[in-house]
This record gives structure tokens, sequence and C-alpha cells, in this order.
């Protein structure tokens, strides 16, 4: 009997040792979940850095609000790389060596420059905020939150294209910057799948004033205008387009990448009555997007968040979930194999629950995601429609 | 022959503010012997001012005003620094030069990383003003009158001060030669900081008229502006006052008459070939230089 | 070795060897910023004989000096003995002019720049290596008759030719070298950060050398090493949120020191002294 009691109690110390070793495996191993992020803050796209950045710390204040990432606060630490390559390098070089995941880096240059040492020490970068042909050639240790360029917009410029049916010629302004000119590209397939004709004038850079480019647009004797340039660029030529007597205001058309509070600060009034294309649904019911978009205003003077404002409140989020679902810990003992989990999560999520959309991914590529088509009236977006 | 037409009278509305500003920052080259590279940045600040005003009171009297005293006073804040620099034995102006491009880069930090959050600022409509006369795609604004006129009147009132006034007879001396100036009792000091005076009125009127004829300002206005100064103050000889007009003048139209006809961002490059064509067949200018 | 220290030391070498490249010819007063342009040029053409013809970096990289110097060499025609402000807006409308023209070439990878260039395996000791060749060549000049002639025709070109001294001959020297040097930290950059950005190449990059050279001290070879150090390490130390003002820290420190020390923290003058204290005791 006896003897059968010590086996007993034997064994149960040995499965409690055993059991209390993999639960200690599984204790969080940090004070706080730092999550890094490649911004660019300062530079020609501070003003989308910025409210990137607002985004993420909002997510991550919200998540701490919510009792942390397994019980530990998280927190964002800022690295501004200025859209500058070489400092990007720089910025990943002081912590490609210790950090879970990186978010980041912004813009594509930086990308294409940063990303590769990353690639070289295993570190994921969730590349939340750039168009997929930036990205795919790190895969796996990259994602896109955007299918290729040339699927997803066409459909945009065609449901904008059949919502004006009058237009047969249309000036597109092109500024040779970052993934721009391939994002013009995919408007005009769009355009000429609906028979509409597309003449590229370029936006210098480095343009201050308008007057002659548009003179030079207005010359072409075009029925409508695409705008694909710096959103404050984009505010310039509308008014100056208004200023010279253009009245058919449906018939201009602003990307994505336009839609920041430069545009409308420089646009003013002139911007009543344009249509302009977005991956967030301002109008969306959903309660988190109405509380972000309801602090995102008070923040920013009253303004809406742009185009890419939920795109790093996102990745917070999926950051949090993959950490979650995989057990991990931040024990830099376990760093290699911890990383491979978020960047193998992330991936291929299932129905993540965006602040706005639902959606999955497959092999760092989103399944189903909507664009949404506005008409911009008092500063304000309507909904015409949505594309897939 | 109606878009030519056009493009040429936008590239004389912007061939004015060329002319405004380079004639400021040889008047600083020439008087205080001083290459102000900042002085652009100074008219993009003082923009700032009339926005903030304008923003502010919506009153037109007071945005004037506080531009050019903005202005103004920017200019004789930096007379210290730059008379304590050439105040220092075996300096000469090429560390002007470095430290106005120090100047340069601490405006423009200043302006995108602290003004309205770093982004750019864009004046009301009222203040812009629409159209005046319009023909086909020619379109002739309220400001871009105001760019012609105001340029005309600056620059006669400028060169009349120049060669029909005692500061003018001042000035001129001092440019002519600063130690014989000296010499003969010339207040050196007192027409120095008449200068910077000057400049700063000049430079008020111009973030006016600029306001007006493009109708924002970003930080990194100035930066390119600045560049554009300097090559045509090289151009034109450094320190040529007459010389600027017409290199200035010229500039606006190259710039606007290629928007018109070659691809975007060739197009600056063109007016820079000219300028480099010049300078490179003529290193002291078109017209000589007045300063070495 | 940690990848902050690598790249702090890799970016910090490349950044003296930029500097000398301004510093040779600013000894005879000229602001020979056609080395910035020939940098672009350079890094440019060793990306794509790298990339698509597969050549490796040794001869990358002595192309690369030929063709830097023939510029520097060819311009050096007409303003190897022009004024300062001539070479100065020679060298920035180059350097807009070659920008321009990468940001409309596609086959260089327009503005979105040129990528995956192949890293060097060690390229701490080849960056030290060359520094030490190039730093022992300049030394070398500064201290011939020609570096001493170049001292008096900074102080005073008409007492200088007086002296049968022949400003342009060394005006041309100099450029030409500086073009060379140019190239050559073109070819380093490429190899060191593995792709290339025409917005690098710009003003931004113009006011970094000059804080460096002028902060350093524009007297001696030597000021702008422990300036590269200083002003190209300590962001890289500071946290992300004070760094994003190094211009403007840039910017304040070039008008205090010119204002104060205008020949810089590190002159010859201090230089020689230190020396003289040396073998005095």
């Amino acid at each position: 009997m006896r003897k059968y009691v010590a086996k007993f109690i034997l064994i149960m110390l040995l499965i409690f040792a055993f059991g209390s070793m993999t639960f200690a495996q599984d204790e969080v191993a940090v004070d706080t979940w730092e999550i890094h992020f490649l911004n660019s803050v300062t530079g020609p796209i501070a003003s989308i850095g910025e409210y990137m950045s607002w985004s993420a710390n909002y997510a991550a204040a919200k998540i701490n609000e919510e009792g942390g990432i397994r019980g530990k606060p998280v927190e964002i630490v800022i690295h501004d790389t200025g859209v500058q390559p070489d400092k990007g390098i720089e910025e990943m070089s002081k912590i490609v060596d210790d950090v879970l995941v990186v978010m980041g880096p912004v813009p594509e240059a930086v990308i294409m420059a940063a990303v590769p040492l990353a690639v070289r020490n295993g570190l994921f970068c969730m590349t939340s905020s750039t168009s997929y042909e930036y990205t795919v050639e790190y895969f796996p240790w990259t994602l896109s939150w955007y299918p290729p360029t040339e699927e997803k917009l066409p459909p945009v410029t065609e449901l904008w294209a059949e919502e004006n049916p009058e237009m047969e010629k249309v000036v597109q302004f092109v500024e040779k910057w970052a993934a721009w000119p391939g994002m013009a590209g995919a408007h005009t397939i769009g355009l000429n799948n609906k028979n509409v004709k597309v003449i590229d004038v370029e936006v210098p850079k480095d343009a201050v004033e308008f007057s002659s480019l548009v003179v030079k647009a207005l010359a072409e004797d075009p029925d409508g205008f695409v705008l694909t340039c710096n959103p404050d660029k984009a505010g310039k030529i509308i008014k100056e387009l208004v200023n010279r007597g253009w009245e058919e205001k449906d018939n201009i058309l602003v990307f994505s990448s336009a839609d920041d509070t430069a545009l409308y600060t420089t646009g003013g009034d002139a911007l009543n009555g344009i249509s302009i294309y977005n991956y967030i649904d301002p109008d969306s019911e959903n309660e988190r997007w109405l509380n972000f978009k309801q602090e995102y205003k008070e923040d920013h003077d009253g303004k809406n968040p742009g185009s890419l404002a939920t795109n790093y409140y996102d990745s917070v989020y999926m950051i949090k979930e993959a950490i979650e679902e995989g057990k991990l810990t931040g024990d830099p003992a376990k760093l290699a194999e911890e990383r491979i989990k978020i960047r193998d999560y992330c991936r291929n999520v299932e129905n993540f629950k965006g602040i706005q959309i639902t959606w999955s991914m497959n092999e760092g590529l989103p399944t189903s995601k909507p664009i949404f088509l506005f008409e911009i009236i008092d500063g304000e977006k309507q909904l015409i429609g949505k594309s897939r | 022959m109606e878009f030519f037409i056009a493009q040429v009278l936008n590239g004389l509305s912007l061939g004015s503010i060329y002319v405004l500003l380079v004639t400021g920052f040889n008047l600083m080259l020439l008087v205080a012997k001083i290459i102000q590279f900042a002085y652009p940045q100074f008219v993009v600040i003082s923009m700032y001012a009339t926005w903030a005003v304008l923003r502010a009171t919506n009153n037109v009297i007071l945005a004037i005003l506080v531009t050019i005293v903005v202005s103004i006073f920017l200019n004789l804040l930096s007379e210290p620094i730059f008379r304590r620099i050439t105040s220092i034995k075996g300096t000469d102006i090429n560390a002007t030069f470095v430290a106005s491009i120090g100047l340069s880069m601490v405006l423009v930090e200043i302006m995108s990383h602290s003004l309205n959050q770093g982004f750019p600022i864009s004046f009301s409509d009222n203040w812009v003003g629409g159209s005046v006369f319009r023909y086909g795609i020619i379109n002739i604004s309220r400001s871009s009158i105001f760019a012609w006129v105001g340029g005309i009147i600056v620059v006669v009132a400028f060169f009349y001060l120049l060669y029909r006034t005692m500061v003018g007879r001042l000035f001129r001396a001092i440019a002519e030669n600063r130690h014989v100036a000296k010499l003969f009792g010339i207040p050196i000091f007192k027409t120095s900081i008449m200068s910077y005076l000057i400049a700063g009125l000049l430079g008020g009127f111009i973030a006016l008229l600029l306001s007006m004829l493009i109708g924002t300002a970003s930080p990194w206005l100035g930066e390119s502006v600045a560049l554009k100064v300097l090559a045509v103050s090289i151009v034109a000889g450094l320190g040529n006052l007459k010389g600027g007009l017409f290199v200035g003048l010229a500039l606006g139209v190259v710039e606007s008459v290629a928007i018109g006809y070659v691809a975007g961002s060739w197009s600056n490059v063109i007016a820079f070939v000219i300028m480099l064509i010049v300078i490179l067949a003529k290193p002291k200018g078109l017209f000589g230089a007045a300063v070495e | 070795m940690s990848s902050t220290l690598m790249y702090f030391l890799g970016f910090s070498m490349t950044y003296i060897l930029m500097a000398w490249s301004i510093y040779l010819p600013y000894r005879v007063k000229h602001l020979h910023f056609l080395a910035v342009a020939t940098m672009a040029v350079t890094s440019y053409m060793g990306g794509i004989l790298s990339v698509n013809f597969g050549w490796s970096f040794l001869p990358t990289l002595l192309l690369s000096i030929v063709i830097g110097a023939l510029i520097s060499y060819l311009i050096s025609h007409t303003i190897g003995n022009a004024p300062t402000f001539t070479v100065v807006i020679v060298g920035i409308t180059f350097v807009f002019i070659i920008k321009t023209a990468i940001e409309n070439t596609d086959y260089l990878g327009g503005t979105i720049g040129l990528f995956g260039i192949p890293v060097l395996d060690h390229p701490l000791i080849i960056l030290f290596a060359f520094l030490l060749v190039i730093g022992y060549f300049l030394y070398r000049i500064d201290h011939s008759r020609i570096g001493r002639a170049a001292s008096v025709i900074f102080t005073d070109e008409n007492l200088a030719k007086s002296m049968g001294i022949k400003p342009k001959q060394i005006g041309m020297l100099f450029q030409t070298i500086s073009g060379g040097i140019a190239g050559s930290a073109g070819v380093f950059y490429a190899f060191f950060v593995g792709s290339l950005f025409p917005d690098f190449f710009t003003f931004h990059l113009i006011g970094t050398l000059m804080t460096i050279l002028f902060i350093g001290g524009y007297t001696t070879m030597w000021g702008v090493i422990p300036a590269a150090l200083i002003l190209r390490g300590v962001p890289m130390i500071l946290p992300s949120s004070i760094a994003s003002w190094r211009l403007l820290i840039y910017g304040v420190l070039l008008v205090a020191i010119i204002a104060t020390k205008p020949k810089g923290l590190i002159t010859k003058k201090m230089l020689w002294e230190l020396l003289k204290k040396r073998s005095g005791s």
C-alpha cells in the first residue's frame, strides 16, 4: 500500500512538475509588449505618417484599457525614417536583433531598402500600407493589405465611368512617386474597359504653381480628370480647374492616397461635388469605428480620418491576436520561433475582425476587401458605391 | 497660339515673383555683403503669418500689416548673426552662405514640425480672388494682375529709391566700395540695417503677392525657390540688379512654356539646363557680376 | 558585432569619404557640389553593373573612380577657377538634372529606386582600408607644394598669382580628384546599403555634407572624421522622437559654429599646437 502511495505521489509530483514547467514556458517574459513601427513622420508624407502613428497609438491605448495583451500593456515605439532609405536601414538596424515583429516600413522606397535587412535576420514586417507589388518580393517576411493593384483598382474607375457615362476622354494628372504611376496605370485599365480614353499629364514633384499644368490639361479638351498625385497638389489643381471655369465636378476623381487632410485644406470649397475613392467607409456603423472617428476628429481639428488611417490600428490588433492565439512569451531565448509564429498567423488569419470589415488573408494576401467610391459634399464623403 | 499666350501670361506672373525675390536677394548681397540663401524662407514664414491672421480675424488690412511686420522683423533678427559673422577677421562671404543654409534648414524644420502640424496651408478663395478676364483657356486672375502691377510698382519704387534718394546713394556707395565708403564717413552700420529693413519690406510684399498667386504654402516651398533665386542671380551676374529683372522674368516664362510642351518633371530641367549652359559659358553671368 | 554598430561605422565611413570629396576643392574655395551629382551617377552605374551585368565590386569601384574623375575634369575646364558661387550653382544644377533624369528613367528604377544590389560581405574592413588609402593620399597632397599653394589661393588669389601659382590648374586638379573620391563614395554607398533612391542625392545630402565639413573644420582633412562620427552617429543613439529633429540640430550647430568658430572645431592651428606640445614635453 505504502509503495503505491509513494508511487502515486511520485507520479503526481512528476506530472505537477512537468505541468508547471510547460506552464512556465508559456508565461509572458516581458513587462511591456513593445511594437516597433518604422514610419515616416517627417518629410514629404509627414501628414500621412502622423495619422498612421496616431491610429497605432490609439489601438494600443484601447488594448491597454481592455487589459493589454496576455495581461501586459502594449506600447508603440515609433521610428521616423523621413522617407529616406538609408535612415530606414539605420532604424531597422537598431531593432533587427531584438524585437518580435515590426510594423512598416513606410513607404515603398524605405521598404525596398530596409526589409532585406529584416529578411536576413528572420524578422517579420507588417507592411500594411503598401501595394502588393512592393512587398511581394520579400514574401513571406512581409504581407500586403491589398490585392495586386491591377486587379483591385480597375473596378473602381469602371464604377466611376458608369456613374458618369458622358465621359469619353479624361486627363489623368500623374505624379511619378512611389507606387503612384502603377496605380495610374490601373486606373487607365478600368477606364479603357469602359471605352474612356485616358491622357496622362505628368505633375512635377517640386511644382508649386499649377496654372500652366491646368492650361495644358484643358487644352486636351477632356470630359473629366483623374488625380493621381500628392494630396496638396490635387487640392491645388482642382482649385485651379474650378477657377478656370470647370463645372462638372463629379467628373473629377481623386485617388485614395490623396484622401488626406492636406487635400481638404488646399482644395477647400472647390472640392464640393468631386468623386473620390478610398478603402474605408466613413459611414460604417461599427461602434469601434464610430469611437475611432470621433476621437480622431477631436485630435485633428474636426477632419475625417484619411484613407490609410485604419491600417495600423488593425495591424496592432492582428499582432495582439497572434500573440494570444500562439501563447507567445516575448522571451528572448525563443525569439526566432515566436517571430515565425506571428508571421504565419498574420499571413493566414481567418475572419479577422477589422475596425470596419471582417476579412481573411491567404499567404499574405487579403481574400475579400471592398473599395468605396464617394462624392464630397461640404467636406464630407457621401457613399456612391463600392467594388469588390 | 491661344495655348502659348495662356502659358506666357502664367509665366509672367511667376516671373514677377522671381524678379522681386532676386531684387531683395541682390540688395542684401550688395549692401550687407551677405549671400542670404534663407531670404525666400523668410518670405514663406511671412506667408504663414498672413494665413494665421486671416484665419483668426479675417481682417485683410491686419493681415497685410502683420505680414510686412513679420517679414521685416525676421530680416532684422538675422542681422546680428550676419554682422557677427562678417565682422570676424578672416571670414568671407562664403561663411554667410553657409550660415544662411543653416538658417534655412532650421526654418524648414520648424515649419514642417510645428506650423499647422506640418500640413501645407491654403488661402481662402476671397484672398486668392477669382478670374477677371477669360477667353478660351486664357485666364487672367485677380492675383496675376496683382503680381504684374505689384511687381512693376515695387521694382520702380526700388529703383527710384536706389537712384534718386539719399539712402540709395549710400547703398550704391557701399556696393561700389565698402572701404572707400567708410573713409568718406558713410555710416556703414546704419545703412546696412536700412538694407535689412528694405529687404524685409520687400519680402512682406512678396509674401502677400505669392500667397495670392499660388494660394498655398508648404514647408518645402522656400527650398526650391531659394535655389532658383540663387541660380537667377548668378546667371544674371551676382549682384546685378538690372540683369536680375530680365533673367527672373525669363525664368518664369521658360518654366511655364516648358510645362506646356514637355512632360512634367522634365519641364523644370529645361530651365536648369539653359541656366547651366549660360553659367558654363559665362561663369560671371550674362550681365557681369557686381560682386566678386 | 551588433547591426547598430556595423551600420553606424559603415555610414560614418561612407560620409567621411563623401565629406573629403567636398573638403579638397574647398581648399581653393570651391564648394564643389558636382561631387554629389557624381555620387549619384556612379552609385547608379555601380548598381546597374552589378545587378544587370554581374560585375563584382572591385572593377566597379575602379571604373567609378575613373568616371567620377572624368566628369569633374571635363566640367573643371570652365569652372576650374570660377567664383565660389558659380561652382556652387553648377553643382546644384547638376544634382537637380541628374536626379530628374534618374526619376524619369524606368531602367534605373525611376522614383521607386534601384534595389537588390548585392551588399559587401565585409564592408567595414574594405571601407576602412580604402579610407586609409584615400586619407594617406589627401595627407600627401595637403603637405606637398600643391597643398601649400592652395592655402595661398584660399587667402589671396592675387597674391597667389603674383607668386607664379596657377589657380586654375590647381582648381582643376582638386576638382578632378574630388570627382574620383566622390565616384568611389557612390559605389561604396550602393554596395553598403544595397538600394538607391533618387531623393537621397539632393539638397538634404548637400546640407548634411556641408554641416560635417564646416563643423568639423575645413582647414584640415581631420575635421570631418569626428564630425561625421558624431553628426551621423549621435542621432542613431538618440530616441527617434529627438532624432527626427536632426536637421534642425544641424542647422543650429552650423549657424553657431560659423558665428563663433568659423574655421570649425578642428583647425590646422589647433593640431599644430597639439603636436608642438607633445614634442615639447
